[in-house]
């Protein structure tokens, strides 16, 4: 038995339309931040306010540049007969299988910025009690929705 | 396959119309019920606020929800449809809901002071989708209760024949007083009252006068003195606290688990217990998610074990019709032998029966030292400013303390620590004070997840977590830490694999039930 290798055969990227998505993300929630940055500059002295803004400054250009390819190339998914399997994470790695018969039911949906590039994120409940919304973000809308309907095609049990 | 009864149940309960109806006296319990959680902001009116028309107040809140609660019990009606249980409710918009018969998985009733003596019962019917129950009904007449119960579990049939064996069942556990004495001493519910207690004078502000009052004893002697006192009555009320603490939880476990009894009837289980508000639990096996064994030092003393299971519904948001949490420990046992506890596992977890034979085991072998390491680390984290500040330069001198400890500790966790997996569950025993055993069915895992850290991967472990429903509580939670990496993959892969094989044969069981 060689759960690792049969795995890893069957795994595919999300569409890499996604890595502009989530940097327009990042762009966007790193913009919130910069207005309260700008205000303390005037409670604060110069020099220490310049190191703060230069530091936030690193850290956005890392957020919008360098992390979402990185969490592109770690993000891996596999579908087969018995479901889905989800791969994960850059420090904090995690790998989680979904049998579909344990799928309640499925969203999938676009924002604004995903439907501008083609994106969708489709989400997947189950009856579970810590993990009960399994999303993937970074599909084409086509490919979530035929995802959606591979997965759901098999159900009709009460999935409990 | 099994969606589409549903859409025939539409169908054929479209012309059925319920015709029984709610107890004559329902709407006296939905106004306490109301009443109930307008409680908090009176009496903090009449507290705080002293208001003097307090009655006019009452008039003008109660009148409307009386009014309300006669309206919608005139209007609520039930009924056996052939295919589902169907209830017709609203105040201003009709709802009526079906319930398949074969979705509905449990039944519970509830009976305070009030309930007994008008033998009547809150009854709560709930289906496998989790989250609020399908239907309150409140409240019923007992006999209307017991024929509920009958036809839901019959599938709607009158009854071929009264049969007054089938509701006591076999008695698989009846906890004696005595028991439940030992489960008081072992548990630590008190402790709430005594947290509720603190709360409700610090608030008021009463905290400061028993200060002042301790202080004004403690500092009228001399000063040499002071010490001795301090620490005398610093240990006296240590003392006096635990006694509380155990008093209080021998009071609780007897009054809310009076007579508590596991029986089984054809399809599942049934528990009661209370002495002023009755409890009373019908579940169907299929439901019983998974099975807890809690075994806590005290537990050991008296050589007992507590045993919980997880149902399906009982989800981390459960709230029962009028939104309040419902936190209700589902016991299987709250306490009993590890003999006993050995006997009603197999029995909750029927396809344990012909399992394979447990082969425990154990963590990774870098696991004791990652332990160790963190135990360290954690506990001169959490412990340096308060030894920096009460022992200055001689503040290294902890490690004395810590150092051992946390070897014991990741020893003795890593020796009472091992994981099974056998053709038909995975078995989980951790901690070394509080010991845990979970059993969980292979065909009940929702999602497998195999997660490292960065901290794992310097050591190639990684950490398994299985989730199912049901599971809300903490003790619920199984997460396997510190396996061996290639060991968490296969063992994720193989319980996902696994999932499907199971759980076909057991659709066609429901199916056939």
């Amino acid at each position: 038995m060689q759960p690792e290798a049969n795995f890893r055969t069957q795994t595919q990227r999300v569409d890499p339309n996604a890595v502009r998505v989530w940097r327009w993300q990042a762009a966007l929630a790193c913009a919130i931040p910069t207005i309260p940055l700008l205000a303390i500059g005037f409670r604060i002295p110069t020099s220490l306010w310049l190191v703060i803004v230069f530091a936030y400054f690193v850290l956005a250009v890392w957020c919008v540049w360098k992390w979402p390819p990185a969490y592109y190339n770690a993000l891996e998914y596999g579908v087969d007969t018995r479901g889905i399997t989800i791969q994960r994470g850059i420090l904090w790695r995690s790998r989680i299988a979904l049998p579909r018969i344990r799928v309640q039911h499925t969203d999938v949906s676009q924002g604004p910025l995903q439907r501008r590039y083609g994106i969708a994120t489709l989400k997947l409940y189950t009856a579970g009690s810590h993990y009960t919304k399994i999303e993937l973000s970074g599909l084409t809308h086509d490919r979530a929705l035929a995802l959606r309907d591979a997965l759901l095609a098999a159900g009709g049990d009460s999935g409990v | 396959m099994r969606c589409s009864p549903r859409v025939a149940t539409v169908a054929s309960d479209a012309d059925f119309a319920p015709t029984l109806r709610l107890h004559p006296l329902s709407w006296l319990f939905v106004l306490v019920s109301s009443i109930r959680q307008f409680i908090v902001p009176v009496i903090a009116v009449l507290v705080f606020g002293a208001r003097d028309d307090g009655s006019m107040w009452g008039i003008v809140i109660v009148v409307p929800l009386v009014v309300a609660a006669l309206w919608r019990q005139f209007l609520f009606r039930y009924g056996f449809g052939p295919r589902g249980l169907v209830i017709r409710d609203g105040l201003l918009f009709r709802n009526v809901r079906q319930i398949e018969y074969e979705r509905i998985e449990n039944i519970d009733t509830e009976r305070g002071i009030l309930h007994r003596l008008l033998n009547v019962a809150e009854v709560r019917v709930e289906s496998s989708t989790g989250g609020k129950p399908e239907a309150l009904i409140r409240v019923l007449a007992l006999p209307a209760v017991e024929e509920l119960r009958n036809r839901i579990f019959e599938r709607g049939r009158a009854p071929t024949q009264a049969a007054p064996t089938a509701d006591e069942g076999d008695i698989l556990l009846r906890v004696s007083t005595t028991e439940l004495m030992r489960f008081g001493f072992v548990d630590n519910r008190g402790m709430l009252v005594i947290a509720a207690a603190f709360g409700v004078f610090s608030q008021t502000g009463s905290m400061g006068d028993i200060g002042e009052w301790f202080g004004a004893r403690l500092f009228k002697n001399d000063a040499g003195e002071t010490g001795m006192a301090m620490l005398a009555v610093g240990a006296g009320l240590l003392v006096a606290v635990f006694l509380i603490v155990r008093l209080l939880s021998l009071v609780w476990a007897l009054v809310t688990l009076h007579d508590f009894t596991l029986t089984r009837f054809a399809e599942g289980l049934r528990v009661r217990y209370g002495l002023l508000t009755r409890v009373g639990l019908t579940v169907r096996l299929p439901r019983v998610q998974a099975v807890h064994q809690t075994e806590t030092v005290m537990h050991r003393f008296f050589g007992r074990v507590s045993l919980s299971a997880d149902f399906a519904g009982d989800g981390m948001a459960q709230s029962d019709g009028d939104g309040t949490p419902q936190l209700r420990m589902r016991w299987l046992a709250p306490i009993c032998t590890p003999r006993q506890s050995a006997q009603l596992i197999r029995i909750a977890l029927p396809m344990l029966a012909n399992d394979s034979t447990v082969e425990w085991e154990l963590l990774a072998p870098g696991a004791k030292g990652r332990l160790f390491r963190k135990a360290v680390l954690l506990s001169s984290f959490l412990l340096a400013v308060p030894s920096i500040y009460l022992l200055g330069f001689a503040a290294p001198l902890v490690w004395v303390a810590v150092v051992p400890l946390a070897w014991l500790h990741a020893t003795q966790y890593v020796r009472h620590t091992r994981w099974a997996l056998t053709r038909e569950a995975l078995l989980f025993r951790r901690g070394w004070l509080t010991r845990r055993l979970s059993v969980i069915p292979r065909s009940r895992i929702q999602t497998v997840q195999e997660a490292e850290s960065p901290f794992d991967r310097r050591k190639e472990m990684a950490v398994l977590i299985v989730d199912t429903a049901g599971a809300g509580s903490i003790a619920s939670f199984v997460r396997i830490p510190y396996l061996r990496g290639q060991v968490a993959r296969e063992l994720a892969m193989e319980l996902y694999r696994s999932a499907k094989d199971i759980t076909i044969p057991r659709t066609q069981a429901a199916g056939a039930l």
